[in-house]
């Protein structure tokens, strides 16, 4: 057994939630509060990885981050940085790939406060970054673990996307899911079994966690 | 009653069907086009392909998948099912793969590989060695020339030869190692530049043909006219032209 894709799999599942929540926040926070008639059109931007097969997301990425594209060469060139076959671009595709499960669940707990809280605080004078964090954020804590659960447990989950942007690359793109499937296909079914029941019950574990702590685990 | 059409339409066509389901590794899908346009004219018979790397067709008909023959590329998945009794006969070699290094930009290959070294080659597709005998083959000649350590670490694997062509086609990398099959297709032609892998630096790649058994049933006669059409000079003739060495032209 192999421990190298399991470690992997947690790293990208770990640094895709914690940059996630950076622009996740923000995000959710604004589309929250917004009034603008393009609401609809960028939540279902946000929400597009929900629907689409994941090999749409591998293939576009693929096309666009090739060094022959004008994103990849501008990248290549100016940061001597090439997201095809690196871990650098799994985690770019893993945040579009797990956005809508960070920003749904947080979006949702800021409109269910009441919206005299923020009004209380506007009248005392604090700004609305300080009314984020100081007075929203905290009262949306199920919502938060929600958002950060669901986006780790996706990106763990994720293969297909994985499959065609990442080159099978051990220490760099070979994560569980995909030493799952190499092993399938040589027929080495022990070792598939290794890693897929290990999988199971940490995914299993995470999950009875959360419900165990928080009864209103809605996406 | 519409319910009753539907389901009539989701039936009939498995009813009257008789086609011959092929299973085919990723390496030969251009060349089985050919044979099938060929063989369909012959016989009338209709031939359904199936293209898959050899690994996972082996997995699907150990799983009970309805393919009547499987053309794999190489000679141990075939021989798996083989021992499983899982076909009618020990694999029986219909063609000997040719290994090319492709490239669409501007990257011109040389015949020693030496080119390979350059700093304007950033990755180098090659087939999963664990699951494709092509990318055993690249190893091995990049091993002859002394590359193989030298490039080690501009590699990216494909799960097969189909994925590697997808990373050459797209560019997200500079060159790959496929099968000449691939750059012989009439569909990509003129596309980049490719030269042929000298074969003695690497091992024959012999490619196994088996026909399989369905449940407690012989196969059918048109699976069985398809298997032998394989090794026809017709088809023969077809294999020689999409780059594979044949089975009498064995060095």
């Amino acid at each position: 057994m192999d421990w190298e894709p399991i470690w992997l799999t947690f790293r990208l599942a770990s640094i895709t939630t914690v940059l996630l929540l950076l622009v996740g926040i923000p995000l959710a926070a604004w589309l929250s509060a917004t009034k603008t008639k393009l609401k609809p059109l960028i939540e279902a931007i946000i929400s597009m990885p929900l629907v689409l097969p994941p090999s749409v997301l591998g293939f576009y990425f693929l096309l666009a981050l090739s060094p022959n594209s004008t994103l990849g060469q501008f990248l290549e060139q100016t940061f001597d940085l090439r997201l095809v076959f690196s871990f650098e671009g799994l985690v770019v595709a893993s945040m579009v790939y797990s956005l809508p499960f960070m920003v749904h669940p947080i979006q949702a707990g800021l409109e269910n406060l009441p919206p005299s809280w923020q009004e209380a605080s506007f009248t005392l004078g604090k700004s609305r970054t300080t009314t984020l964090f100081r007075i929203l954020l905290p009262n949306s804590k199920p919502a938060l673990l929600t958002g950060i659960v669901l986006s780790f447990a996706h990106t763990i989950g994720e293969f297909g996307l994985v499959l065609m942007i990442g080159g099978n690359l051990p220490g760099q793109t070979r994560v569980a899911s995909i030493a799952i499937y190499d092993e399938v296909e040589t027929l080495n079914y022990a070792a598939a079994h290794s890693y897929a029941a290990l999988l199971l019950v940490i995914s299993l574990v995470i999950l009875v966690l959360v419900y165990r702590f928080n009864k209103r685990l809605t996406v | 009653m519409k319910k009753i059409i539907l389901l009539l339409w989701l039936i009939v066509p498995q009813l009257y069907a008789q086609t011959v389901r092929v299973a085919v590794a990723a390496n030969a899908q251009f060349v089985m086009e050919e044979l099938e346009a060929v063989f369909e004219k012959e016989t009338g018979v209709e031939l359904e392909t199936i293209i898959n790397s050899s690994g996972k067709i082996t997995t699907q008909i150990q799983q009970g998948a309805p393919f009547d023959v499987f053309l794999s590329a190489d000679m141990h998945y075939p021989d798996v099912l083989f021992k499983e009794g899982l076909t009618t006969a020990a694999p029986k070699i219909y063609a000997y793969g040719a290994l090319v290094v492709w490239g669409i930009g501007a990257t011109k290959p040389t015949k020693d590989l030496s080119f390979l070294t350059q700093p304007s080659i950033k990755k180098i597709a090659i087939a999963n060695p664990k699951l494709a005998p092509y990318g055993v083959a690249a190893q091995e000649a990049l091993r002859h020339y002394g590359l193989f350590e030298k490039t080690q670490s501009k590699w990216v694997m494909g799960e097969s030869i189909s994925q590697v062509n997808q990373y050459i086609l797209s560019q997200a990398v500079e060159v790959g190692f496929t099968a000449k099959s691939v750059v012989l297709d009439p569909s990509l032609k003129g596309q980049g530049t490719w030269i042929e892998i000298d074969p003695r630096t690497y091992s024959p790649i012999a490619q196994g043909v088996v026909l399989l058994k369905k449940k407690n049933a012989e196969p059918s006669l048109a699976a069985r006219r398809f298997y032998d059409f394989l090794f026809s000079k017709r088809a023969q003739a077809i294999f020689r032209k999409f780059g594979y060495r044949i089975v009498t032209q064995q060095k």
